[in-house]
């Protein structure tokens, strides 16, 4: 879409853009910091009940974006819509939005609901209303039995729920949740990514999620944008971009006293390039494949129930089995080398 | 309660049965203002300021106190001084809020959220300044107690208490905003305190001036350009010496205008423009800022100095060629005290002076009195001196033991020795110190001391009551 386009879907007479249709939309966003350019053209679009991940090394851009977004700054080119709504309307933008920004700060003598009524109130609720919905937003994200405690006492994995309660409070179309993860234990981390995942799904919103963790944005998110200096260096749904580095390596894990032997039956299979050991020890085999593009994944999965099953006929146990590049970690690190390079 | 033993439930998502606004919601500002006021009163930083301030105010008025024990200062002139002490105090108190307002957000990351709200930024500023003004008419109903102490029932109270408010809310207003400019243009409270520091020290130089250095026609603009000392001056001219207004109107123009401006760049460019960050070449002008405000604070001492050494100039006798000059004009000791000064004797003139004597003389003040032997009072009362080369200036280091309470004057005559027999000289004289000996000190003057150990006691009851009611309020379900 271009600019002309945007500016005309989002004109005073424009119909505003459905739910089921992107909410929010950037074009060619730029920003420098003087000389050094922070965000070098940004595009995206992200859709109703989608969750798209902003991934990028540190500086690579992600939070100067989500505070161009979120219009916290003005971008020096480029544009973006957020639900029919110009970015040159901010004040607007900011009643469509909700925001769980990076280290988030949160008064210490007040009690949960009371934050979350006074935010409510600041969006227009009266005193009764916002109360009323901060007190189910706090059921919502799990914090019920320490509503009325102070946010002072909380620990870190509840004030980044309260943090999110408070990014719902004025029932937003696009949620951007910045590194909301960060600091939290494992438990709390999947707890978290599991609110995230059910807010996208049953409040029909966009969430745009900016992690670190490529795992997590693996997990829970649809779409992937990888950032690196300012540029886009890599976008789609999470699997097409997996794919783009697809390289057609299996890792083997056997038997350290077996890797010889391994090593022999795999070498004598058809579209096997090369069989190294990686790790003697550990007993992990790197297998090298000619390029099955051309036969799409179904042959891929062939080729390795095809390993597979030579490795039993050989008795050998087989200990485990994975794709090298098929994970977003693998993707993300390939990515930013060669970016980089 | 630990993270692990919260868990999601399953729970109907709120978005189906979503809460419309009803549009009958209070002003954003209104918001803001109640929020800040209870975050600056209920979390603990107003009620700590003003403890400390009523700490204050219990110390000056039991040392103005002392000093009334020697009927020397009329209740008026006490009156004065304590409000302009405490105006002093709450100003401070003031710019230190209003320098936290902004500064304070950002770097407590709690800034974001609120500007990522559709409240307007220009209703941020409006009720934050109001929040920020809020510690004036509390200091100055815990000033009250104390003024009345001090006025022991003259008619002063009043029109101190009437005019001091309506000054002091004028001031107030100035200095808030000014905090809270300084704070806009920070990121930190590092920078945005140390540029209020030299703000308020800039102003508040002048007006602490020793009486001399205010005089001539530059003493008397800068005291009137001056918004602090031009109040003060105001204040001490009807409160104090009973000066008609009218003369003394012009006086009031500079607080005022200072705090239209204040207020105009505050609301007009402040809060239209209201950022997340102050700027992201902050490190450069947090930098720079700091420099100028310790630039500030450094000029100011050595100005201070420098009017000091002006003032002590402008006490240096004028007779002829020679001056002998002195480097104190009164003192307060009690009995058995060791009193210290220097003076300075100068040669003028194109040729050298004679040889000079210089002698100490000491006084009572009140006729009815003991007369004073000086040989009592001072080890050595005169000093010789060679021939002093034109342009050259030697000083002398005196000392006085204070035998007996009551008003005295100290003073210094120059001699040049005769030359001749037949001939004699004409002598000069110094300024004269005056020297105020007490007796012993009270414990309690004036009665003063339940009100300064009081006030500082009934404001921790206070803090310790709201303190416990919030408790209970947090315990039995938060504010409703």
């Amino acid at each position: 879409m271009t600019r002309k386009e945007i500016r005309r879907m989002t004109g005073s007479n424009a119909p505003q853009i459905s739910r089921s249709q992107s909410l929010l939309l950037a074009e060619d966003l730029r920003k420098s910091y003087g000389p050094r350019p922070a965000l070098r053209g940004l595009s995206f679009s992200l859709q109703a009940g989608r969750i798209l991940g902003f991934l990028g090394p540190n500086g690579a851009g992600k939070t100067t974006a989500i505070r161009i977004l979120t219009t916290m700054l003005e971008p020096d080119a480029g544009h973006f819509v957020v639900d029919g709504i110009s970015s040159e309307y901010p004040d607007r933008i900011r009643r469509k939005i909700g925001v769980l920004p990076e280290n988030l700060g949160f008064p210490k003598n007040t009690t949960g609901i009371e934050y979350l009524t006074y935010f409510g109130q600041l969006y227009g609720r009266t005193a009764a209303e916002a109360r009323t919905y901060g007190q189910r937003l706090i059921e919502e994200v799990g914090l019920q039995q320490r509503a009325r405690s102070l946010i002072g006492t909380y620990s870190h994995g509840m004030r980044q729920r309260i943090g999110i309660a408070r990014a719902l409070v004025n029932d937003p179309v696009v949620v951007f949740l910045d590194e909301p993860t960060l600091g939290l234990d494992p438990r709390g981390q999947q707890e978290l990514l599991s609110l995230v995942q059910r807010i996208a799904q049953e409040r029909k919103v966009g969430v745009v999620l900016c992690s670190h963790a490529l795992s997590e944005i693996e997990a829970v998110c649809n779409d992937v944008i990888i950032l690196l200096s300012g540029r886009v260096i890599a976008s789609g749904s999470v699997s097409e971009v997996v794919g783009q580095t697809q390289r057609n390596v299996l890792r083997v894990q056997v038997p350290s006293p077996s890797i010889s032997k391994a090593r022999q039956v795999l070498k004598a299979l058809p579209n096997v390039m090369k069989v190294a050991p990686t790790d003697k020890v550990a007993g992990w085999l790197r297998v090298e494949l000619v390029d099955m593009a051309d036969g799409g994944s179904s042959k891929a999965y062939h080729f390795n129930n095809k390993l597979l099953g030579a490795l039993i006929r050989a008795k050998i146990p087989i200990l485990g089995l994975e794709a090298e590049g098929g994970r977003l970690q693998d993707v993300f690190l390939q990515l930013t080398e060669e970016a980089i390079q | 309660m630990s993270d692990a033993r919260i868990r999601l439930r399953d729970k109907q998502m709120v978005s189906d049965s979503r809460v419309k606004p009803s549009g009958s919601a209070l002003p954003t500002w209104w918001l803001v203002f109640i929020r800040e006021l209870a975050d600056l009163w209920i979390g603990g930083k107003a009620l700590i300021l003003t403890l400390i301030y009523s700490l204050v105010l219990g110390i000056m008025v039991y040392v103005l106190a002392s000093s009334e024990e020697l009927s020397l200062i009329p209740p008026k002139e006490l009156t004065y001084e304590m409000l302009k002490n405490a105006m002093a105090v709450s100003l401070f108190i003031g710019l230190i809020i209003g320098a936290d307002s902004l500064s304070g957000e950002r770097e407590r990351a709690t800034f974001e959220s609120l500007l990522l709200t559709p409240t307007s930024r220009s209703q941020i500023i409006v009720g934050k300044f109001l929040a920020g003004i809020s510690f004036w008419p509390a200091a100055l109903v815990i000033a009250v107690p104390y003024l009345q102490v001090l006025a022991q029932g003259d008619e002063i109270l009043g029109p101190t208490i009437l005019w001091g408010g309506l000054l002091g809310t004028v001031l107030a207003v100035a200095y808030t905003g000014l905090g809270m400019l300084a704070s806009f243009w920070s990121n930190t409270n590092k920078t945005s305190y140390f540029v209020s520091l030299g703000l308020y020290i800039l102003f508040l130089v002048p007006a602490q001036l020793p009486g001399r250095a205010q005089t001539g026609a530059a003493g008397q603009f800068l005291q009137w350009v001056n918004p602090l000392a031009a109040t003060n001056h105001f204040l001490s001219k009807h409160l104090v010496n009973y000066e008609p207004l009218s003369l003394y109107w012009p006086w009031l123009e500079s607080p005022v205008v200072f705090a239209v401006l204040v207020l105009g760049l505050l609301f007009l460019y402040a809060g239209p423009s209201l950022r997340l960050e102050a700027g992201r070449s902050s490190k450069f002008w947090s930098r720079l800022a700091r420099k100028v405000g310790l630039a500030v604070i450094v000029c100011g001492m050595v100005s201070w100095v420098a009017s000091t050494a002006m003032a002590f100039q402008g006490v240096q006798s004028q007779d002829g060629d020679l001056q002998i000059s002195i480097d104190a004009e009164y003192r307060v000791v009690k009995t058995g005290d060791k009193v210290e000064f220097n003076t300075v004797v100068t040669n003028n003139g194109t040729e050298a002076s004679h040889p000079l004597i210089v002698a100490m003389n000491v006084i009572n003040l009140d006729a009815k009195g003991e007369v004073v032997d000086p040989e009592d009072w001072s080890p050595q009362r005169t000093q010789y001196m060679d021939t002093l080369a034109a342009g050259q200036s030697a000083s002398q280091h005196w000392i006085i033991n204070t035998i007996l309470d009551g008003n005295y004057m100290v003073y210094m005559v120059l001699i040049p020795a005769p030359v001749s027999q037949e001939t004699t000289s004409q002598p000069v004289a110094s300024s004269g110190i005056h020297l105020t000996v007490t007796p012993f000190t009270r414990l309690n003057p004036g009665g003063v001391l339940p009100y300064a150990i009081g006030g500082p006691i009934v404001l921790l009851a206070c803090i310790i009551v709201l303190y416990r009611l919030r408790r209970r309020q947090i315990d039995a379900g938060g504010s409703k």
